[in-house]
């Protein structure tokens, strides 16, 4: 198992009361135990190799359980607007696009590696992530690790900019039932989970989830006016069985959703994915983890479908004052992209790709304060040969509250359908010579609790890009052909903290900042305006408040900062939304939610092709357990 | 099929769902069964007079270093009371002599095992009951969780405890897997 970072140690001293649900009761029933019946007691034990975040050497944020459960979204995309390091460009009520340290655009985004409790779901179209694909219930989500940068050795394929692993949560985790309804003018979300037990060792949980979204305004000066409202379900369930010393986890999923630019089109997918994890003894462990996952999008006149059946292997070893990790990955995808809106067509329109990477990784403790971590990843697919991708980590903690670490590597996004198969027969000839972008990265950082209550964590981050996408004309002048002959340097700063004030009152602050310097390679062509580099803005900026009042009121309340974007112009904006919730009592909750509270609408993105108006909203949810 | 009647089967499947289970009753977790013995092991643990409480005091149950329990423990801690004596629960960083000094009991998880001794060892100049967990590591405090068979239990190094002027129950040593004596 990838170590999953535990956040509930960085801030113990004074950690905000969880709306800890039947936590309460529970503990008051085990208090009331004799020491006799505790040894006797059957438990569940605690997942493994959980680590605390402040030892990560990586620019790391964790949106936890807690976080969720007070965010003001409904949606996968809209929570990750809670990661400082991510930025999240909301382009229409159903496209969104995410981005770290750069490359933010709905098509230029593509340097992320996203995974859903093991099962990757970038598309091998165009490397990017298709979020309306994905509608897991937010109550269930255990916690989102944002990795910004190229997330070391450990993590699969085209984690170049950034990691986003959301993980679910053990079904021992989410007994019982619970319904959950949110109503605005613009959305409607239900939700409902049932948790039971499966003999002593086991637990399921099966839910569905539903939303219903309105369509965003056309933009002036952007956009066509389509109607882009979405409104679909997803359901599953998930099984976990035995302890920690053997562990069986059993999951899957089905989707379905409408869409209305075209009356009759949607996307609908289904996945099943199994993960067995095993002690072989005290100091080493195993996990097995394989996954099916078909979906079909049919979007303006096109139909895209892609088949992914993924197996994994990894083994821990402790030896020593050294931490192994090795693994082996190998995914292999079969698509089909037909389209009858225009005479752009993937050609061979239907293929079978192989993407096959291992890894081995040492974390060596030269001392109690000092560290080195060195790995080395192997990566390939059947579009390019093997690449080798290391990297190399020390982390340095002078007392147990700091940490200095530092970083180089070296990534890769391997090329997409789109890369090396698109093709027109008069405008576009297919590029069977596109190759990897590759980027080496340097990156030091900060993190530690410099105050009793305060927490801070600081990176930077100095990238050298080459072989990135770009068109140019190889016939006199047509057709065009994409090659690599963009590159350049991006160096920037991120930096989130945050400031217990009182008990009751936390405060939180995020910042990036980006700078990016790229051009046509010496001797290269680019016609294309550097379009694969998007466009980003300078700064993104964020405070948050967090006030938990007596009575189980919740009063949360953020704004955001976000600079202009160039080319076309779009002006920067400031926002703000708000959360007022109130646990009535154990088994009820009612929240009020406004978002976009500062203006009518805003425009989020600059993509003169799907760029709608985000709107001011207010909406009234509730959540029932029993 | 489509969407809408696979919607209104699915309705209509949770709804049954719902009616037919009774609430069930989520297992323990490991934590917060550790977290409800930790304030208990005051009971049965017997200090030299120059550290028990003054008449209204309580006895100091530290967290020094990583916290696993979180809440969990704060709400175990304010359910226990000894011979009229609360347990408060107080949380240190590192094992800086002024601040432990007033712990009975210190449950100690370092940033990795020479951490966890090194705390130990400060926490041999006075008698304070030592508390660790195999989940965090190798160093042994005078009691030591670990998971047996799916059960909380520890181990008990009563011989560390004597030498501190920690006594350790009959009964309480009655449930530790082993005993070092």
């Amino acid at each position: 198992m990838r170590t999953r970072w535990c956040v509930s140690l960085l801030l113990p001293l004074t950690a905000i009361p969880a709306p800890a649900w039947a936590n309460d009761e529970q503990q008051q029933n085990l208090s009331s135990l004799s020491i006799e019946e505790l040894a006797q007691l059957p438990v569940r034990s605690a997942s493994k190799a959980e680590e605390p975040l402040s030892a990560a050497p990586t620019a790391l944020y964790v949106i936890t359980a807690e976080d969720l459960a007070r965010a003001n979204g409904t949606s996968l995309p809209e929570v990750l607007r809670l990661a400082p390091n991510l930025h999240v460009e909301k382009l229409s009520a159903t496209q969104t696009s995410i981005a770290a340290r750069g490359f933010a655009g709905f098509e230029t985004s593509n340097k992320l590696l996203v995974l859903i409790d093991g099962r990757s779901i970038y598309s091998t179209l165009h490397s990017g992530v298709f979020w309306e694909l994905h509608s897991p219930l937010l109550e269930d989500l255990q916690q989102i690790e944002v990795i910004s940068g190229p997330g070391g050795t450990l993590y699969g394929p085209n984690a170049v900019n950034g990691v986003i692993n959301i993980l679910s949560k053990d079904a021992a985790d989410t007994q019982g039932a619970l319904v959950r309804g949110t109503a605005s003018a613009n959305e409607r979300t239900a939700g409902a989970r049932y948790g039971f037990k499966l003999g002593d060792a086991g637990a399921v949980r099966v839910y569905a989830n539903y939303f219903d979204r309105e369509d965003t305004p056309t933009a002036t000066g952007f956009g066509p006016a389509l109607d882009e409202s979405i409104r679909g379900w997803q359901a599953g369930f998930r099984a976990d069985l035995g302890d920690d010393a053997s562990h069986v986890t059993l999951q899957g999923d089905v989707f379905d959703n409408d869409t209305f630019i075209i009356p009759g089109e949607g996307n609908h997918g289904y996945n099943l994915l199994g993960r067995w994890s095993r002690d072989v003894s005290g100091n080493a462990s195993v996990q097995f983890q394989g996954y099916y996952d078909y979906y079909q999008r049919r979007s303006l006149l096109t139909t895209d479908r892609l088949e992914t059946a993924d197996f994994e292997g990894q083994l821990n070893w402790r030896t020593g004052s050294h931490s192994l990790v090795g693994g082996i990955g190998i995914r292999t995808t079969r698509d089909e992209f037909i389209n009858d809106l225009n005479a752009f067509q993937l050609d061979p329109r239907r293929d079978r790709l192989w993407i096959a990477n291992g890894f081995v990784q040492d974390k060596f403790a030269l001392s109690t304060r000092v560290s080195v971590i060195a790995g080395v990843k192997l990566e390939g697919s059947s579009f390019t040969g093997l690449e080798v991708l290391p990297n190399l980590r020390f982390a340095w903690q002078p007392n147990d509250r700091t940490l200095f670490w530092t970083s180089v590597s070296r990534a890769v996004r391997t090329p997409s359908r789109i890369d090396r198969n698109l093709t027109e027969p008069t405008f576009l000839a297919k590029a069977p010579d596109f190759a990897s972008e590759n980027l080496v990265a340097v990156e030091a950082g900060y993190r530690g609790q410099p105050g009793r209550n305060t927490t801070l964590s600081v990176s930077l981050y100095f990238n050298r890009y080459e072989k990135l996408r770009a068109v140019a004309f190889i016939g006199s002048p047509f057709p065009l052909q994409l090659n690599n002959d963009l590159e350049g340097d991006e160096y920037g700063v991120e930096a989130w903290g945050t400031q217990q004030l009182t008990p009751w009152w936390r405060v939180s602050a995020g910042a990036t900042v980006l700078k990016r310097d790229f051009g046509v390679r010496p001797g290269g062509t680019d016609i294309g305006g550097a379009a694969s580099i998007g466009r980003d803005p300078g700064y993104n900026l964020s405070l948050r408040s967090q006030v938990t009042l007596p009575q189980g009121i919740t009063f949360d309340a953020g704004l955001r900062a976000v600079d202009s974007l160039p080319n076309p112009h779009r002006d920067g904006y400031v926002e703000a939304d708000a959360r007022l919730g109130w646990r009535v009592s154990d088994a009820v909750e009612l929240y009020v939610v406004g978002d976009n509270l500062l203006h009518a609408s805003h425009v989020e993105s600059n993509d003169v092709q799907r760029t709608a108006l985000i709107e001011r909203n207010i909406s009234l949810g509730a959540r029932l357990r029993f | 099929m489509a969407p809408r009647l696979f919607q209104a089967a699915f309705g209509a499947l949770a709804a049954a769902w719902l009616l037919a289970a009774a609430p069930a009753v989520a297992q323990a977790s490991e934590q917060a069964v550790k977290a409800a013995f930790i304030p208990k092991f005051t009971r049965y643990v017997e200090f030299p007079p120059a550290m028990q409480p003054g008449t209204g005091q309580p006895y100091y149950l530290c967290i020094i270093g990583r916290d696993p329990f979180g809440q969990q423990i704060d709400r175990a801690a304010a359910s226990e009371t000894v011979d009229g004596h609360a347990v408060a629960v107080r949380r240190f960083a590192d094992t800086s002599p002024a601040a432990v000094a007033g712990c009975h009991i210190a449950f100690v998880a370092g940033a990795d095992d020479r951490a966890t001794v090194a705390m130990l060892i400060t926490l041999r100049r006075q008698p304070t009951l030592t508390i660790t967990d195999a989940r965090s590591g190798k160093a042994r405090g005078m009691i030591h969780f670990a998971l047996v068979e799916g059960r909380v239990r520890f181990n008990i190094d009563n011989m560390d405890a004597a030498q501190r002027g920690v006594g350790i129950s009959s009964r309480l040593l009655a449930l530790a897997v082993q005993v070092k004596q």
